[in-house]
């Protein structure tokens, strides 16, 4: 369902002397129904290519394919309604808006759809229900913890039926007891056949995936498929990887 | 460490923080600037050497005094955003091994720099205008220019002085702030996580209230006096008010509306419903301050331009010839016609020994009398207590009696009365009964008519006014016998007698001013010893005195609106940055969440312009309804000339309007280019 071809990406300064080359040739596909993790260290490129996966960024060259449709041929105008239908989004600093209670947080991309309101209560239940928020939707979020932003970040990237979440280092400002639950609720919607792609620096994290990508200087160096290992074997197998990854060596 | 670390650090920071020091600067030059003029009039010698050069250099010294005032309040204002933006950087060189007193250092020297820089420039600036607004001043006065240049070393003075001490308490008070927080907390200072709003409903609902009672008073005060005294109570009231109904009651409408969720789950609705009250919220107090500004600027402008432009009127209302002789007299029978034909005669011979031929002569008898109006019973004699409670002043009137046949002259028409019959005009006050009495005296009220024109000394009376038209002053025989507390006559007699002349202007005053002296024993003698006193006023003799107060006023008006625009301006602009920050990252949520840059803009432009115009529109609406206690005001002034009134508050809300609009473009870009650095 999403095909990333050749993608590359230079960034270069105002005055066009230095250039820095974030990307320079991914390519990687994925499948229907699959979770999968892109690990590497900072400054590998990982969040530049969410963002251009999520059209927030322009790729120099190359294609991104989302259900057969190239997203850097799309319009401002269009981009912004295939986000909203296609994409569902999880951060690492939640992105919650504090102008909003919890509820209309996860409202806010069903309004900006032209949802009626009955309906988008209909759809927001069960999610609540599923995700332990039921109780919190009439709060702010500045009245909440962590854990409890995230997952209501969660239900609002669900809550679109997205084709595809794309997370960026959910688990990063979580405490090890709300990552545990965070994954856990990954795990729970990935088994009901939601694509999830999600990029982190955590091995706890990839470690629920079922397929692990390491991207180092701008190039996919390296992925590893879950099969059947448990998520400790699969913690190790991934470890190895980053300490293969981080002292240079060549497979 | 060196000398010169904490200066240069000073200067760094002024440097660094450009787009907050720059503004400020400014306007602590452009308030010094205007100090420097508002000061430089009052000690001017060519002012001093107009024919109302005391009036003038007494407004002004009253205007340095609220230009003062002001300074302390909106330099400690805008000071506060200031010092919130640096307290970040302050934490940093606090953790980084600087203490305190270290950074007490570094403010000293930037407040030093900064009042350096302000007073340097603002005096410059103020010294290179301050003869072109001298010009305007004896421009607008009718007055000699003076081209001499010169520096007035009192308001150099002055002005450091005064900025000095108000630099040093702003210094202090950052001191302060500096001092009661911790590093951690200055560090996170900026970032505070922010309640939503609660819908206060008792503040809410009392700021409507409190507008409420403060248009009700501004719109059912009678009397000009009770107006002047209403005026500063109606000010409070509003003041308060803006402020409530910006805070509270604009996040309560909005709570209102979210409430209803078919209107609040909509597209267009959602998002500015909900960030608005939040706006509101953050921005209520300075909203409220420049609809303040706002609406002191217009009301000032308006008042003082009308004044000024309508003081010929007032001229002629309150001199209705070149020359006006008063005279009162100790008893009724003063205004018998062997006296006043003697009076007549007596004045055609001076005028003829001084080579004048008068012309227009028109001589007005009048017996007036004050009283408390209760239905139509007259109260010449009221006690203190009755003085003291403001509803029976209300009712405070003066009668003047006029003999039917000077209404006729007047207004062409041809009444006629019998015995004990009268006509009535009543000036600010209602009257509607068939009868008026004054102890046994009553007369029968015929009709009431509302085209008699007041004029001449009775313009100069702010109590309502009730014009009351006999066929002989025969009947008023009892009224002029009526005592008042101290045994003298409770009524007054007048004799107005006034004519054109044919001589000009120096010749006039000349006239007029000598009149008493050369020709008061020849009057006296004619007036069979009931003269009291005379009065010799002309229009060329008391021109100067309009000019000069009102040109005054107007002139004061136009620098102390110059420097209210100034304070809106920047509150404005403060407003947007500060605000353009806090949005900026709720713009890259939303558009993550899938909202075009269009639509946010969009959105956006909407959320300002409404928090933008709403100040403007509650200033207008303030206006409206000062209107007719100021034009009540402005009769004080003998200015009755609504129609003047209207046009020059028209043109003062048009040209604020437009130049609001203006202020408005050019922040809102500034706001959008911090804003649209979305990624």
């Amino acid at each position: 369902m999403l095909e990333v071809k050749e993608l590359k990406k230079v960034y270069s300064t105002r005055l066009g002397g230095n250039k820095v080359e974030a990307l320079k040739n991914v390519n990687f596909t994925v499948e229907d129904g699959e979770y999968i993790a892109i690990m590497g260290e900072s400054g590998s490129g990982k969040t530049t290519l969410l963002n251009i996966i999520a059209a927030l960024d322009k790729c120099t060259s190359g294609k991104v394919i989302i259900n057969n449709k190239d997203i850097s041929e799309l319009k401002e105008k269009d981009l912004a309604e295939f986000r909203r239908n296609n994409l569902g989004f999880v951060f690492q600093e939640f992105n919650l808006l504090d102008t909003f209670t919890v509820e209309d947080n996860i409202y806010l991309p069903l309004v900006l759809a032209g949802k009626s309101y009955n309906e988008m209560h209909e759809r927001l239940m069960p999610i609540a229900v599923k995700l332990g928020i039921a109780d919190l939707l009439k709060k702010y979020p500045y009245e909440i913890s962590g854990g409890q932003k995230q997952r209501a970040a969660v239900a609002r990237a669900i809550i679109t039926n997205p084709e595809l979440i794309l997370a960026d280092e959910p688990t990063g400002a979580l405490d090890s007891k709300a990552t545990d639950e965070l994954l856990k609720i990954f795990k729970e919607i990935n088994k009901t056949g939601q694509t999830i792609l999600m990029v982190t620096h955590s091995v706890k994290a990839a470690s629920t995936a079922s397929r692990v990508l390491f991207i180092k200087d701008g190039e996919v160096f390296h992925s590893l498929y879950r099969a059947d290992n448990t998520n400790e074997q699969f913690y190790e197998k991934i470890n190895n990887t980053l300490t293969l990854l981080a002292t240079g060596g060549k497979e | 460490m060196k000398k010169s670390f904490y200066p240069s650090l000073a200067l760094d920071g002024i440097k660094k923080n450009k787009r907050m020091y720059f503004p400020y600067i400014l306007t602590f030059i452009g308030i010094i600037a205007m100090f420097y003029i508002i000061s430089f009039l009052q000690f001017s010698a060519s002012v001093k050497l107009l024919p109302s050069g005391e009036t003038v250099a007494l407004i002004m010294k009253f205007g340095s005094l609220v230009i003062s005032i002001f300074a302390v309040i909106f330099l400690f204002y805008t000071n506060s955003f200031l010092i919130k933006s640096r307290k970040k950087e302050f934490g940093l060189y606090n953790i980084l091994g600087m203490n305190k007193r270290d950074i007490g250092k570094i403010l000293f020297y930037e407040t030093l720099f900064v009042y350096l820089i302000s007073v340097g420039l603002g005096l410059f600036l103020g010294i290179v205008i301050s003869k072109l607004a001298e010009l305007g001043m004896v421009n607008i006065m009718g007055g000699k220019v003076d081209y001499n240049f010169y520096i007035s070393p009192d308001s150099c003075v002055f002005a450091i002085v005064i900025f000095g001490i108000i630099s040093l308490l702003i210094f202090v008070n950052c001191l302060r702030q500096i001092k009661f927080s911790t590093a951690v907390s200055l560090l996170k200072s900026e970032n505070h996580g922010e309640k939503p709003p609660k819908a206060n409903w008792v503040f809410g609902i009392l700021g409507v209230l409190v507008l409420a009672v403060a248009y009700y008073l501004a719109v059912l005060v009678k009397n000009p006096i009770s107006a002047l005294s209403m005026f500063f109570i109606a000010v409070i009231l509003v003041i308060i008010g803006t402020c409530l109904v910006l805070i509270s009651t604009s996040v309560l409408i909005c709570k209102i509306l979210q409430k209803n969720k078919r209107y609040y789950y909509k597209k267009n609705h959602f998002i500015s419903v909900s960030s608005m009250s939040y706006r509101m919220k953050r921005n209520g107090a300075g909203l409220a301050s420049i609809c303040v500004l706002a609406t002191m600027v217009l009301v000032m402008i308006s008042t003082t331009s009308c004044l000024y432009f309508g003081k010929e009127d007032s001229i002629n209302s309150r001199y209705p010839r070149d020359i006006n002789i008063d005279f009162i007299y100790n008893d009724i029978s003063g205004l018998d016609d062997d006296i006043t034909k003697n009076i007549n005669k007596t004045i055609l011979d001076i005028s003829k020994e001084n080579n004048i031929k008068p012309n227009n002569v028109s001589i007005g008898k009048s017996v007036f009398i004050s009283g408390i109006l209760n239905k139509n019973k007259v109260d010449v004699n009221p006690t203190l207590g009755k003085v003291m409670n403001t509803s029976v002043m209300n009712n405070l009137c003066t009668f003047y009696f006029i003999p039917i046949s000077d209404y006729n002259n007047l207004t062409q028409k041809n009444e006629k009365l019998n015995k004990g019959e009268v006509i009535i005009s009543a000036i600010r006050k209602d009257f509607s009964g068939n009868s008026l009495c004054f102890g046994n005296t009553v007369f029968n009220v015929v009709k009431t008519v509302d085209d008699f024109k007041i004029k001449g000394q009775m313009s100069v009376n702010t109590n309502p006014i009730i014009m009351v038209f006999v066929n002989d002053f025969k009947e008023l025989d009892n009224i002029a016998k009526l005592k008042s507390k101290n045994g003298d006559n409770a009524a007054g007699f007048r004799l107005e007698y006034g004519f054109d002349v044919n001589i000009n202007k120096e010749q006039q005053i000349d006239f007029a001013k000598n009149f008493e002296k050369s020709y008061g024993n020849r009057i006296f003698d004619c007036g069979k010893e009931k003269i009291d006193s005379i009065f010799v006023e002309g229009r060329e003799v008391n021109r100067a005195d309009f000019y000069g107060t009102y040109g005054g006023f107007f002139y004061l008006g136009i620098i102390l609106s110059t420097v209210f625009i100034f304070a809106a301006v920047l509150i404005i602009y403060y407003k947007q940055i500060s605000e353009g920050y806090e949005d900026k990252d709720r713009f890259n949520i939303m558009q993550k969440v899938g909202m075009t840059k269009k639509e946010i803009k969009k959105n956006v432009n909407s959320q300002l312009l409404t928090v933008f115009f709403l100040p403007l529109v509650f200033s207008l609406l303030h206006l409206i309804f000062a209107f007719p206690m100021i034009r009540k005001m402005l009769l004080l002034f003998s200015l009755n000339d609504t129609s003047l009134f209207l046009i020059t508050t028209f043109i003062s809300f048009a040209a604020f309007a437009l130049l609001y609009a203006i202020v408005y473009k050019k922040t809102s870009n500034s706001y959008l280019k911090i804003v649209s650095n979305i990624k």
